[in-house]
C-alpha cells in the first residue's frame, strides 16, 4: 500500500482551521461548564431543596445518556420550539451543558477534600457562606482536583469531534471532507489522529506547568 | 459580657453540655480545664454559634444566640477565634490571611486594612513573614497568624479553642507569651487548655468541667492549690 501525504498539502488549512474550531469551542466549554458545574454542584448541596433536586436530576440525565443524542436534541429538537441554532452554538451549548454535569461531580470532591476547618475559620470571622466559598474553599478544592480537570478538558476535546455530525466544521469534519475530496482516507486520518494527539498532549503538558504556577502556594502543605 | 444560662447541648442521643451556668466579665481572662470528652471545647463553639445550643441561653454583648433573629455574624465578629490545628487559608499570604475579612466583612479599604495588618503581624512578631503562604511557617508562626487574623476583626471576645495542643513543646512558649500580652492588654479571653502553668499564671479564674458540667470553678490559687471537688483533685493529680 501505497500513501501519498502529498496529496493532502493544499488541504493543510483547511484541516488548521478545524483544529482551530475544535480547539476554541472546547476552550470555551470548558470554561463555561466548569463555571456551571460549580454552581450545580452548590446548588445540589445548597438549602433549597427544589434546586437541590433540579441539579441532581440535570446530572444524572447528562451523566447518563449519550453526548451524542444530546447534541442531536439541541440542534434537532430544539428548532421543533422554534429554537434555531447555529452548529458551532449547538455544540457549544451541548459541550457546556455536558462538561458541567461532570465538573460538577469533579468538584464535589474538591469541596469535600477541603479541611473543614477552613470553611470554621470563615464563619468564625463572620463570612456569609457565599463568600466562605468564593475566598476560602474554591481555590483549594481547584488545586485538589487540577488534574482531574485537566483530564475532563482532554476528553472535552476529544469530545469536539462529535461536533462533526451536526455539520460543524471541526477538525473531524474537516478530515472527513478532505477524505471524501482527496480519497486519501488512511493519510487524512492518520495526520487528524496526530493532530488530535498532538494537541492533547500539549494540554497535558500545559495544565502541569500551569500547576505549579497557579498553585505556587501549595508547595509543602497537604490541603 | 457573656451570660451562659442552663445552657444544654445534645448531639443525638448524646448529651454533652448538661446545663452550664457561667457569666464571664469584661476584660475577665477565663481558663477552661478538663479530662477531654468533657464538653470544654463544645462549650467555647457554643459562644460563636459553631455549635447550635440544644436549648439554654448564651448572651455575649447583648446578643442572644438563642434566638434565630440574632444575626450570628455580627456575634462572630465581636467574638474571635483560635482553633487548636490552625486553619490558616493555604492559598492566601500570611498578611492576606490577616486582610480577608476586615475587606470582605467588615468592608475597609484595602489601605486601612494592610495598615493594620502589618501592625498585629509585627505585634505577633511576624512581620518578616507577611508575604510568606503559610505552608512555609512553623506550627507556632502559623498559630501567631492565627491570632493576628483574629484580632484584625478588633473582636471584644477572644475564644481560644486548645491553641497550644497541636504544638511541639518547645514552641508552646511563643504562642503563650502573645496571648499573656493580650491577657495583659485587658482583653476578655475565654481559653480550652492543657497549659496549666499558663492557666495558673494569667487566668482570673480556673473553671474545671467534667461530663459536660462544670464541677468547680475559681481563681487559679483555688483550683490549682486547694481543689474542693474529688474529681478535680483527681485531674490535677495525674495533670500536675
Amino acid at each position: 500500500m501505497a500513501l501519498y501525504f502529498g496529496d493532502l498539502l493544499p488541504y493543510s488549512s483547511l484541516l488548521l482551521e478545524g483544529l482551530w474550531t475544535a480547539l476554541y469551542i472546547t476552550l470555551v466549554a470548558m470554561l463555561a461548564g466548569s463555571a456551571l458545574g460549580v454552581l450545580v454542584y452548590l446548588g445540589k448541596v445548597g438549602p433549597g431543596k427544589p434546586l437541590s433536586i433540579l441539579c441532581t436530576c440535570y446530572i444524572e440525565a447528562i451523566r447518563n445518556t449519550p453526548l451524542l443524542v444530546q447534541l442531536y436534541l439541541i440542534y434537532f429538537a430544539l428548532p421543533a420550539l422554534g429554537i434555531n441554532l447555529e452548529p458551532v452554538w449547538a455544540a457549544v451549548i451541548g459541550l457546556t451543558l455536558n462538561n458541567a454535569a461532570y465538573t460538577a461531580e469533579i468538584y464535589r470532591a474538591g469541596f469535600e477534600s477541603v479541611p473543614h476547618g477552613l470553611r470554621e475559620a470563615g464563619k468564625a470571622l463572620g463570612m456569609k457562606p457565599g463568600q466562605i466559598v468564593r475566598y476560602i474553599i474554591l481555590l483549594p478544592a481547584t488545586r485538589n482536583v487540577f488534574p482531574a480537570l485537566t483530564n475532563q478538558l482532554i476528553l472535552l476535546f476529544l469530545a469536539s469531534s462529535i461536533g462533526s455530525i451536526i455539520s460543524l466544521p471541526e477538525l473531524t469534519n474537516a478530515i472527513m471532507s478532505v477524505s471524501n475530496t482527496t480519497y486519501r482516507t488512511i493519510e487524512v486520518l492518520a495526520v487528524g489522529g496526530l493532530l488530535y494527539l498532538g494537541v492533547s498532549a500539549l494540554m497535558s503538558l500545559a495544565s502541569k506547568r500551569a500547576e505549579t504556577t497557579l498553585f505556587r502556594w501549595a508547595v509543602g502543605t497537604h490541603v | 459580657m457573656i451570660f451562659v444560662e442552663n445552657l444544654n447541648k445534645k448531639f443525638g442521643p448524646n448529651h454533652v453540655l448538661k446545663g452550664i451556668d457561667c457569666h464571664i466579665r469584661e476584660r475577665e481572662v477565663v481558663c477552661v480545664i478538663g479530662p477531654s470528652g468533657s464538653g470544654k471545647s463544645t462549650f467555647l463553639r457554643c459562644m460563636n454559634g459553631l455549635e447550635t445550643i440544644s436549648s439554654g441561653s448564651i448572651v455575649i454583648n447583648k446578643h442572644r444566640l438563642d434566638d434565630s433573629k440574632t444575626n450570628i455574624n455580627l456575634v462572630r465578629q465581636e467574638a474571635g477565634m483560635v482553633f487548636q490545628h490552625f486553619n490558616l487559608f493555604p492559598h492566601l499570604k500570611v498578611i492576606d490571611n490577616v486582610m480577608l475579612a476586615p475587606l470582605k466583612v467588615a468592608k475597609t479599604s484595602k489601605e486601612e486594612a494592610r495598615a493594620k495588618a502589618e501592625m498585629l503581624l509585627t505585634k505577633v512578631g511576624l512581620a518578616e513573614k507577611m508575604d510568606t503562604f503559610p505552608g512555609n511557617l512553623s506550627g507556632g508562626q502559623m498559630q501567631r497568624v492565627a491570632i493576628a487574623r483574629a484580632l484584625a476583626m478588633d473582636p471584644k471576645i477572644m475564644l481560644f479553642d486548645e491553641p497550644t495542643s497541636a504544638l511541639d513543646p518547645e514552641i508552646v512558649g511563643e504562642v503563650l507569651a502573645v496571648m499573656k500580652d493580650l491577657a495583659n492588654e485587658g482583653m476578655t479571653m475565654v481559653v480550652v487548655t492543657h497549659e496549666m502553668g499558663f492557666a495558673r499564671e494569667v487566668a482570673d479564674r480556673v473553671i474545671f468541667m467534667d461530663q459536660g458540667r462544670i464541677v468547680e470553678e475559681g481563681t487559679p490559687e483555688e483550683i490549682f492549690s486547694s481543689p474542693q471537688h474529688g474529681r478535680t483533685q483527681g485531674f490535677l493529680s495525674k495533670v500536675l
